[in-house]
């Protein structure tokens, strides 16, 4: 790694201090975290310390203390050092500013604005600015309240954002703007819907001030396709592989996100939000047993986190989990109960426990609390479908797709209500966007070609291609194979048949699985061997079949038969009408 | 469920109604004498009454006016007082500061109503009735803002600053409205300011009409656009009329979009939503596509649960033929609205509303296929809707949805319906695949019109009865069983049937002229943009909502326009199309053009430009025909000055059409090859669709490849065009194929090959009753016989006299003067005839055809007619005559000879 740990330790103290001082918490928030994920010097801390660094805070403070003595800072190498901006101590202004930010503190941001309306600091600016920001952003959550019309939403805007456009446009071409001021003026220009604008402020301002993740995010939710973000001229330093980790994943390049998260760790072995990073793209790669020790340990280490505390939920939920997630829900509970995924893991409590109304009371109220909340939209959906309510599940899917049209479970769900509704035709459209999204995942193709199955359409072959791309992407469930063979058996193709079917019992022999399907495998492979006068083979699978009981046992009896009298020369006849 | 639209709010109290306000207290201050303070005079008192009136009567209107408009109409009105009224409505307004001074105002106006037991007062009191007009807006104005939050009450402080400081500065406030636009740079001028949603569309329309015009092959006047542009301002004047309003205040309203529609109800901006659907319709691919876009958005943005919007979206990119992104907002509307908005909307008794009636969506998006051109996909669709139809027992969806399979069948070729219809469909399969499609298609047509009369759905009943009328036109009926005992049955078409259906179409608009009240029981569905079969969407808007003020709309200005709905309208003038095919297959050329002019002038308002485009493509080829090239090609002129973009629309064909024929005439085979390959590329290249367009195109290759003497090209291009219309069945087109192979081995000189194309045509003109091919190709049998030897002369002889009763009462000026040169021929080669005797009998015909094909400009008939007249006159001793036909003569050969003119002016139309 090109900057070594103690570098990053020492940006990310200075970057705390000056986050904090600004009134950014939740930036300063997330280099916290990272701070103390940096993992310790096993060289000076033995290692029975590192492990307990996250149980014990006393022992890390005091490690900390130390620590900020006697490091010496060691230069980075190829990435860009970014040198760590010096606070500008505003001997004047610090009173008033002191003031300001006790106010914001409180909450009162219109009296912080007042308060510094006269100061000429940058500091002073930027606080005064981001004051107004907050204030005009709590009065239009109010007003979409208020103002809620017979068509809706009302649009309330933020009121204050032109005001603050002015003033950071003027200071910006006079030269005198920190990168903080270029945060929320990227912040507003994407409010005000200028996107290259903002793209372009806010690369400038990563560009300078690296530490503000605030930022970073910004400019990751306008960064939607790949070509986006490789037009982005961002300067080489650690911050920027956060960056990039968290927008592959975005973009749904989960491996590539992954193996980026997998070389930060390197660092910050002791990230908590790595590791819920991680978790969420195996969680998207469908790896739920890793998912789970991953969010164990979390929850071990941060007993009392929510944030991204939903995907457990829904792993527990795929598990089905019963004692786990109310574990969970409770735990959620009782640590916040308003936050939107404590509705969210509550209500998919309730779905396990198939009480469908009450899921869907748990997932509106966290709609209500971020009514762009796309996992609620969805699992609402489903819901609705349980209860058999399709115009709400499609209403429900159609606002997840219409919040992120990368959402390929909303349009899976789109389709399946469209089937279920009895219309197969109209629900390829869904099947087909979401396949389009996510080519790997062999559960769309299967209901993609189980809709061109149905009775109505009876649409084969398409139904052939989709079974065989479904078999091609890791088809868990092995339902493509057999369905394969039997959709090439009903079509008379005997030669494909036999080849999937045999495909298939390679399958369940390796995953030691029994059943009908292995029978009817077995079956077809002796009559087609038969008929192929491969007489050896149609033994050897009529033997098999010997080991099952039922109709299929004397069907064998009578083919071992008549494959022995075939084979000895005798002039064959049909046993089978004797069966 | 979310999903669905809330009831809307009614009566919002807005700045606008507080002025009004403010001029009430004026009108009727309580306690004051008959004429109180500021009026001079009783007159003047009442005028003020009435702008009152007027005012609280538009108080549904879509657009609310700035203070400016309505000071400059306080201004008009108020005469003498204006200064003094309109600066008493600025002081109130500017009084109005705090929430108390709003409370003290509304009370204040709770005095001057009447209490209900003073109802019998003094005469010289003012008060106001309660129950009077007046009475009842202030009533509700009230009870508005009795019901005000108080957070309400501060928004409508806000919005009266505006109003205020709008009015009185020149630069406006703090605007949102450059916030709206995501699209929208930092350098962009803020371009909805002080525009309305209309303006909006003009302005952007005249900006699309420009960019257009630079477009070089689009060579149209600006006249056009003025027209057009004139077009919409009509359709605001009507609403201005209706209001009241004097029409320079409402042209310019000065109000931030985002404020107008949110004075707006739900009613209007549907309203708004439904006239915006039909222009599209009407107006098809030449309807501002992006300018409208903007509105949607920004509609869209304020009003996300508003879903018509996306519909409305739908329907733009549909005409445009967005195909992706048609689909897509189709699904977002049906995602969102379960087919359960909007006007589309009738609650049923039969409960199957919990379901949602996705049947619709499906319908739509069969139509939305065929309008693209992909009949297999449509077929599908429709398919499936019929089905899901059966299973939700929605009788009136699934009518609909067979009427859409008829069209779909009969206008689109399908030659083999195993393998497009799944064995699912039990309508089409349950008579056994034996049946041919048309056959299938004549059994579906009958049973979708007991379907639409058991439901009493009138509209489609009417345009049931035309696709009858369509179908009998240009099918034999056979009887649908090969055993049993067989009836003795004609095998022709029955012209009196098409009749008869055609009259009962049209008996429709009876049906709206004298009971109103039939619109609203029939609107159980409407996929309002289904072409024939549309919803009146303007008359149908929410007939079921009973809000507080149901009776109001009443004073919606498009319920008022018309007392027959555009969709009946646009149904009748499709019978007249139908009409005038008709009459031009039966051969009645007057007919067929008295009711194209019909159609011109009485159903061009509510027809759509494509079908305007046909009935005016129908009159200029009858001008072509009858008249000449000359004024054919002005009339076009005309006709392209009347659509926005000739390339868009129906009038390319007949324009290209036109110039071909005239390139064949005057010997430009170049040309018309060329002319001839661009009507192909018109067609789409899906197999089935544009199947008039194809066949025409390949018919005029053939023909210009006759022209250029390359006879087994043209046979073979026509051989196989006679293939691809048996396979289609277009059995009318047939003829025309027949006639042409016949004319080409007339041409080779192969006559005994012809006559037998020339009879097998005739036969197909007679099962078919086309009279006017009829005699064309009686004619032509004709010349064969006549090739065959002069001792068939009599013979041709009595064919042409047999054909001529014909010929000379419908036939054009082409046919016309073909029988004139061939009836000549006759005489002169017939021996038995001695033609110097009577010369007249041959001149006269001869100088008339002379003069038919001179106007047609047809060079190679006319040299011969010359040619003939000379030898004729020759023969008569008539030298100087002799003469002057002969320079004609010359004339003609030569012009055929070298046809190369470039002086001619009408080249460069293409």
């Amino acid at each position: 790694m090109g900057v070594t740990k103690e570098n990053c330790r020492n940006e990310l103290r200075t970057a705390i201090r000056q986050l904090t001082d600004r009134c950014l918490y939740s930036a300063s928030k997330w280099a916290a975290e990272q701070l103390v994920g940096i993992e310790q010097d096993p060289a000076k801390y033995p290692p029975s310390h590192t492990r307990l660094q996250r149980d014990c805070s006393s022992i890390r403070r005091r490690f900390r203390s130390t620590d900020e003595i006697t490091s010496t800072p060691i230069a980075g190498t190829s990435y860009v050092s970014t040198p760590v901006p010096e606070d500008d101590n505003e001997a004047v202004d610090s009173d008033f500013y002191l003031l300001a930010k006790t106010y914001f503190n409180c909450r009162e941001y219109r009296r912080a604005a007042h308060v510094l309306s006269d100061q000429t600091g940058k500091k002073a600016l930027f606080l005064r600015c981001y004051a107004l920001y907050l204030a005009g952003e709590k009065r239009k959550e109010e007003e979409t309240i208020e103002l809620e019309g017979p068509l809706g939403k009302s649009d309330a805007v933020n009121s204050e954002l032109v005001s603050i456009e002015r003033d950071l446009s003027t200071v910006r071409k006079n030269g005198t703007i920190d990168s903080f001021g270029l945060y929320l003026y990227g912040l507003v220009l994407k409010e005000k819907g200028d996107q290259n604008l903002a793209r372009t402020v806010l690369t400038e301002s990563v560009n300078n001030y690296p530490w503000n993740w605030s930022a970073w995010q910004e400019l990751q939710s306008l960064c939607t396709t790949i070509e986006t973000l490789n037009t982005l001229k961002l300067n080489n330093h650690w911050m920027k592989d956060f960056f990039l980790a968290s927008c592959y994943h975005e973009l749904r390049m989960h491996t590539e996100s992954l193996s980026k998260y997998e070389y930060l760790q390197a660092t910050f072995g002791f990230s908590n939000y790595i590791k819920a990073q991680i978790a969420k793209a195996q969680y998207s790669l469908r790896e739920f047993e890793q998912v789970e020790a991953i969010f164990e340990e979390l929850l071990r280490i941060d007993p009392y986190r929510v944030d991204d505390m939903d995907m457990y939920s829904n792993v527990l939920y795929a598990k089905e989990c019963f004692s786990g997630l109310s574990y969970l829900a409770h735990q959620v509970f009782m640590t916040d109960k308003y936050r939107p995924e404590s509705c969210c893991i509550i209500g998919n409590y309730y779905s396990l426990k198939g009480l469908h109304e009450k899921s869907v009371m748990y997932f509106r109220r966290a709609l209500k609390l971020n009514k762009n909340y796309l996992s609620a939209w969805t699992l609402m959906g489903h819901e609705y479908v349980e209860m058999k309510n399709t115009p709400a599940a499609v209403d429900a899917y159609r606002r997840a797709v219409d919040i992120n049209p990368c959402d390929y479970r909303a349009w899976y769900g789109l389709g399946q209500a469209y089937e279920m509704m009895g219309m197969p035709y109209y629900a390829l459209h869904y099947f087909k966007k979401s396949v389009f999204l996510q080519p790997s995942d062999s559960r769309l193709w299967i209901a993609m070609a189980q809709c061109y199955e149905t009775d109505q359409l009876r649409m084969i072959e398409e139904a052939i291609k989709c079974y065989k791309r479904a078999a091609n992407c890791n088809d868990r469930e092995a339902i493509a194979l057999h369905r394969l063979a039997k959709l090439y058996g009903e079509l008379g193709q005997d030669k494909e048949a036999a080849y999937y079917y045999e495909k298939d019992l390679e399958r369940m022999e390796d995953e030691e699985r029994e059943g009908p399907n292995m029978v009817e495998a077995l079956l077809f492979l002796a009559n087609y061997c038969r008929s192929q006068k491969r007489f050896e083979e149609a033994e050897i699978y009529c033997t098999r079949l010997l080991d099952y009981n039922g109709p299929e046992k004397e069907t064998a009896k009578s083919l071992l038969q008549a494959i022995k009298f075939a084979q000895s020369g005798f002039p064959s006849m049909d046993v089978e009408h004797f069966s | 469920m979310a999903g669905i639209v809330k009831p809307q709010s009614g009566f919002v109290i807005t700045p606008h109604k507080v002025s009004i306000c403010i001029l009430l207290q004026v009108y009727a201050p309580s306690g004051q004498f008959s004429v109180p303070f500021p009026f001079a005079s009783i007159s003047q008192h009442n005028r003020l009454g009435l702008f009152l009136i007027a005012l609280t009567k538009s108080c549904d209107d879509i657009l609310e006016p700035t203070l400016d408009e309505f000071l400059k109409l306080l201004k008009e009105f108020g005469g003498l007082l204006d200064n003094w009224l309109s600066e008493h409505v600025n002081g109130r307004l500017s009084s109005l500061s705090s929430p108390d001074d709003l409370f003290t105002f509304f009370n204040e106006l709770r005095g001057i109503l009447a209490g209900p037991e003073t109802s019998i007062v003094d005469d010289d009191q003012i008060n106001l009735d309660p129950n009077s007009n007046l009475g009842m807006y202030l009533r509700r104005c009230l009870l508005a803002f009795n019901l005000l939050s108080f957070e309400g009450m501060c928004h409508l402080l806000t919005n009266i600053k505006t109003y205020y400081k709008e009015a009185f500065s020149s630069c406006p406030p703090y605007e949102m409205t450059h916030l709206d636009d995501p699209s929208n740079d930092l350098e962009a001028p803020l371009e909805y300011e002080n525009m309305d949603l209309e303006n909006i569309v003009l302005q952007n329309f005249t900006e699309e009409l420009e960019s257009r015009k630079r477009v070089p092959f689009h060579n149209h006047s600006s006249k056009a656009l003025f027209t057009l542009i004139e077009d919409i301002m009509v359709s605001r004047g009507q609403k201005v009329k209706h209001n009241h309003r004097s029409p320079e205040t409402s042209v310019l309203p000065n109000t931030e979009p985002s404020d107008v529609i949110l004075q707006r109800t739900n009613w209007q901006i549907q309203g708004y939503l439904s006239e915006q659907a039909d222009m599209i319709e009407k107006l098809g691919s030449s309807f501002p596509m992006s300018a409208f876009e903007s509105v949607l958005k920004l509609l869209q943005k304020v009003a996300p649960e508003l879903h018509r919007v996306h519909f409305l979206r739908y329907l733009n990119s549909l005409y445009h033929d967005d195909y992706p992104s048609a689909l897509e907002n189709l699904h977002r509307y049906f995602d969102y609205s379960a087919g359960m908005e909007g006007s589309d909307f009738v609650p049923t008794s039969f409960g199957c509303t919990s379901f949602g009636r996705y049947e619709i969506a499906l319908l739509s998006l069969g139509m939305a296929h065929f309008h693209l051109g992909h009949p297999k996909l449509a077929l599908e669709v429709l398919t499936e809707a019929v089905r899901v139809c059966q299973q939700h027992s929605d009788d009136t969806c699934l009518a609909y949805t067979l009427t859409a399979i008829c069209s779909l069948l009969s206008e689109v070729g399908i030659s083999n319906m195993t393998g497009i219809m799944g064995a699912s469909d039990s309508h089409v399969t349950s008579m056994g695949t034996s049946l041919s499609v048309q056959q299938q298609l004549f059994v579906l047509l009958r049973r979708s019109l007991k379907r639409a009369d058991s439901l009493k759905l009138k509209r489609l009943v009417a345009s049931n009865h035309l696709a009858m009328a369509k179908f009998d036109l240009t099918h034999v009926q056979r009887p649908l069983l090969s055993f049993g005992p067989k009836a003795s049955i004609q095998l022709k078409t029955c012209p009196t049937n098409v009749c008869k259906k055609l009259r009962s179409s049209s008996q429709l608009i009876h049906h709206f002229d004298n009971e109103s009240s039939v619109m609203t029981i029939d609107g159980a569905l409407s996929t309002s943009w289904l072409k024939n079969q549309r919803k009146p969407t303007t008359s149908l808007v929410f007939p079921q909502e009973n809000g507080p003020e149901g009776n109001f709309d009443n004073f919606y200005p498009w319920l008022q326009s018309s007392s027959v709905p555009g969709s009946v309208l646009q149904l009748l003038g499709s019978s007249y199309l139908v009409r005038i095919t008709s009459w031009e297959l039966y051969g009645s050329a007057s007919l067929a053009r008295s009711n194209a002019l019909l159609f011109a002038t009485c159903f061009a308002d509510s027809s759509s430009s494509a079908d305007l485009a046909l009935a005016y493509g129908k009159l200029i080829q009858h001008l072509a025909v009858y008249k000449g090239y000359k004024e054919a090609f002005m009339a076009l002129k005309i006709a392209e000055s009347k659509f926005l973009s000739v390339s868009k629309s129906g009038i390319l064909p007949v324009k290209l059409q036109l110039l071909h024929e005239r390139a064949l005439h005057r010997g430009h085979l170049k040309l018309a090859q060329q002319i001839c390959d661009e009507l192909g590329v018109l067609a789409s290249c899906v197999d089935g669709v544009d199947m008039d367009l194809k066949t025409e195109a390949s018919l005029r290759c053939a023909r210009t490849l006759l022209a250029a003497n390359q006879f087994s090209q043209a046979a073979s291009v026509a051989h196989s065009l006679f293939c691809t219309c048996y396979k289609f069945n277009l059995h009318v087109e047939n003829a025309t194929v027949l006639l042409l192979l016949a004319e080409i081995h007339k041409r080779s000189g192969n006559a005994v090959l012809g006559i037998q194309y020339a009879l097998a045509s005739l036969s197909f003109c007679e099962l078919f009753n086309l009279d006017v091919l009829k005699a064309s190709a009686t004619l032509t049998l004709a010349e064969l016989w006549l090739l065959l030897g002069s001792r068939h002369a009599k013979r041709a002889l009595n064919l042409i006299h047999g054909a001529f009763p014909i010929i000379l009462g419908q036939g054009g000026l082409e046919l016309r003067s073909r029988a004139y040169i061939l009836e000549a021929k006759c005489y002169l080669s017939d021996s038995s005839i001695s033609v110097s005797e009577d010369p007249d009998i041959v001149v006269d015909s001869l100088r008339q055809a002379c003069e038919g094909l001179e106007a047609l400009e047809y060079h190679e008939l006319a040299a011969e007619a010359y040619y003939l007249m000379a030898v004729m006159l020759d023969k008569c001793g008539e030298m100087e005559e002799r003469e002057e036909a002969a320079t004609r003569f010359k004339e003609h050969v030569m012009a055929f000879e070298n046809p190369v003119k470039p002086e001619d002016p009408l080249l460069n139309m293409l």
